[in-house]
Order: C-alpha cells, then structure tokens, then sequence
C-alpha cells in the first residue's frame, strides 16, 4: 500500500521528530499542569532556537498553549498541552499502531 | 539518545519522517524520559524512613537492659535516632520539590499541601503531646502516648496519598502502619520500641523495594 509519509490520518503536525518529542514530553505533565521553557528545553535537550519554532508550529495547530509571566519582574514562559494537542497525540498513536497490525483479509491481496 | 540514530541520517532537529515502527518507538522512549526526569522517586520517600524507623527505634530498644544484655547508651541511640529522622525528613522534602522545578499546576498545588500536612500534623500532634505529658504521665505512659498517636497520624497520612494519588500500595502501607501503632501500645515498654523498628520500619523498606521495582507505566492508550 502506500508509504506512511502520504497516509492519510497521520497528523503532519506531530509526524515529525522534533514535535512529536515535544508533545511527548508536554504530554507527560498531569492535566492542567505547565512547565517553564527553560526546563522543558533542558528535558528535551533542544537548541532554544529550536524549541521555540516548533512551539509556534504546535501553537498554531492550537496543540500548545504558551502562557507568559512575571516571576519577581522577571519573564517567564510556560508551556502547556492543549486538550486539542493530547486528543492529537493520542489519535496519532493510535493511527501508527493501526498501521502495525497485520493486515486482515485483504481480497486480492 | 544512545546510538539508536545509526543508520538513518540524524538531522539536527530531527525532522527526518519516521516508520510508524520507529515512531511508535520514539514516542515510548520520549515518555519515559519525561516521567523519569519530571516524576518524583516515590521509592526516596520510604526507603530513608524505614531505615530511620529499623536503625533509630532499634537502637532505643538496645538501650533497655531488659531487652539487650549489652546496653546501648541512651546517648548513641539518640543521636542514631536524631540523625536518621532529620536525614529523611530533608530528602523526603528535597526529592518532593526537585521533580517539580519549573512546573506549576494543580499537581504542583496538590503536592505542596500533601506535603504541609505531615508538617502541620506533627506540629499539632507535638502540641497536644506535651500539654498532656506535663499533667503529670509516668515514662511508660508518655513513651506509649508518642508511640501511638505518631504511628496514628503517620497511618493517615498514608491512607490520604494512597487515596489522592490512587495508589493502593501505598493505602496498604497505611493500614499497616495504624496496626504497627496500636500494637505498640498493646507491647509496652520496651517492646514498642521493637514493633516500630521491626513493623513499621520493615513495613516502609518493603514499600521502598516495591517502588523500586516496580515496571514504568507505558504511555497512555496501551
């Protein structure tokens, strides 16, 4: 059948190493927690640069949720997942394990 | 990130399109990675404790002639046993807020106040302690007094993080430790000494180990 990068269903959004990894790890957090930029980058490892483009990637899919404030006058900005980007998540992994399954009676096949 | 990139071009930020296999794999690794760094070490919150409870209220009951021919000194027991509690009290406080750094949310909230709660109840529980042993308590009584009603509030405790975290495990060990402390009441003195050190210490090491070994939770929708 066809390669996975064309199957339909499979998010582009997350079907890509970097953000998948992020949403990942967001994902880890207990509903309604956030976690600051600085740590999250420390726990993925990730340039600054980066992070943040593929936090504005995921913002945009309305997946992340960037909220920015002050902590004793300095700025601090935390990262959450959105219900959106977990349902996402979840519906990606589920897609990518449909894919795995070994394919029932295909006629023809 | 250990040498699993061999084989396929491993572009700096990692936008190479991945086998369902290897995505799946990916997703795995990362969550684990996650919990581990952003989770705290629950089997650090027992294992302290219960060598604290085996080796400290151990070596009092050593300081008894009736229990031991070769008597520890009051002193030595004292300072085993001061050491020991302020050692766990500062890991159980430092591992509770080190996993938390730069996280903030309800967890974060629940956490904190879980955490007050054993300071607020011993404080308490110290307060109401002191106030009855000065109406006049003869030693065996007031030593029973502390036995009891600190292995009461410890029992509770637990039964209250075992219910907010959904954790049967660690509701059991609470169970555990409101027998441990009835029955050291029921021993006497000295024998209390030995039901804390043998019951409840034993009791918070096989927490510890369990913990320890207990398998990672896989990643939702398993």
């Amino acid at each position: 059948m066809s390669a996975i990068g064309t199957v339909p269903g499979l998010d582009p959004v997350i079907h890509s190493q970097a953000r998948l990894r992020v949403t990942v790890a967001l994902a880890a957090l207990s509903h309604g927690d956030r976690i600051t930029f600085p740590r999250l980058q420390q726990l993925l490892e990730m340039s600054a640069g980066n992070l943040s483009t593929h936090l504005r990637k995921l913002e945009d899919a309305g997946y992340v949720e960037l909220t920015k404030t002050h902590q004793r006058r300095t700025p601090a900005t935390y990262v959450s997942l959105t219900r959106t980007g977990r349902r996402a998540l979840e519906d990606y992994t589920a897609a990518l394990r449909q894919l795995l399954e070994p394919p029932t009676d295909q006629p023809g096949g | 990130m250990a040498g699993e990139d061999k084989g396929t071009e491993a572009s700096g930020d990692g936008d190479q399109p991945l086998s369902a296999g290897e995505s799946l794999a990916l997703i795995e690794r990362q969550h684990r990675e996650a919990q581990r760094q952003l989770g705290v070490n629950v089997a650090l919150f027992y294992g302290p404790w219960g060598a604290a409870y085996l080796l400290g209220f151990g070596s009092i009951f050593l300081t008894y002639p009736s229990a031991s021919p070769a008597r520890m000194p009051g002193g030595l027991a004292a300072a085993i046993t001061g050491v020991l509690f302020a050692t766990a009290f500062v890991v159980s406080v430092v591992n509770g807020t080190r996993a938390g750094r730069g996280v903030r949310g309800p967890s974060r909230v629940v956490g904190a106040m879980y955490g007050w709660s054993w300071t607020l109840g011993f404080c308490a529980l110290a307060a109401v302690n002191i106030g009855v042993t000065r109406l006049g308590l003869s030693d065996e009584a007031a030593t029973l007094l502390w036995s009891g009603s600190s292995l009461l509030l410890v029992g509770v405790l637990y039964l209250a993080g075992g219910a907010l975290w959904q954790d049967r495990f660690q509701y059991g060990l609470g169970v555990w430790m409101l027998v441990t402390g009835a029955g050291s009441v029921l021993a006497g003195v000295p024998g209390n000494f030995a039901v804390l050190a043998l019951a409840g210490g034993g009791g918070l090491l096989l927490t510890a180990g369990y913990f320890r070994l207990r398998p990672p939770r896989p990643h939702t929708g398993s």
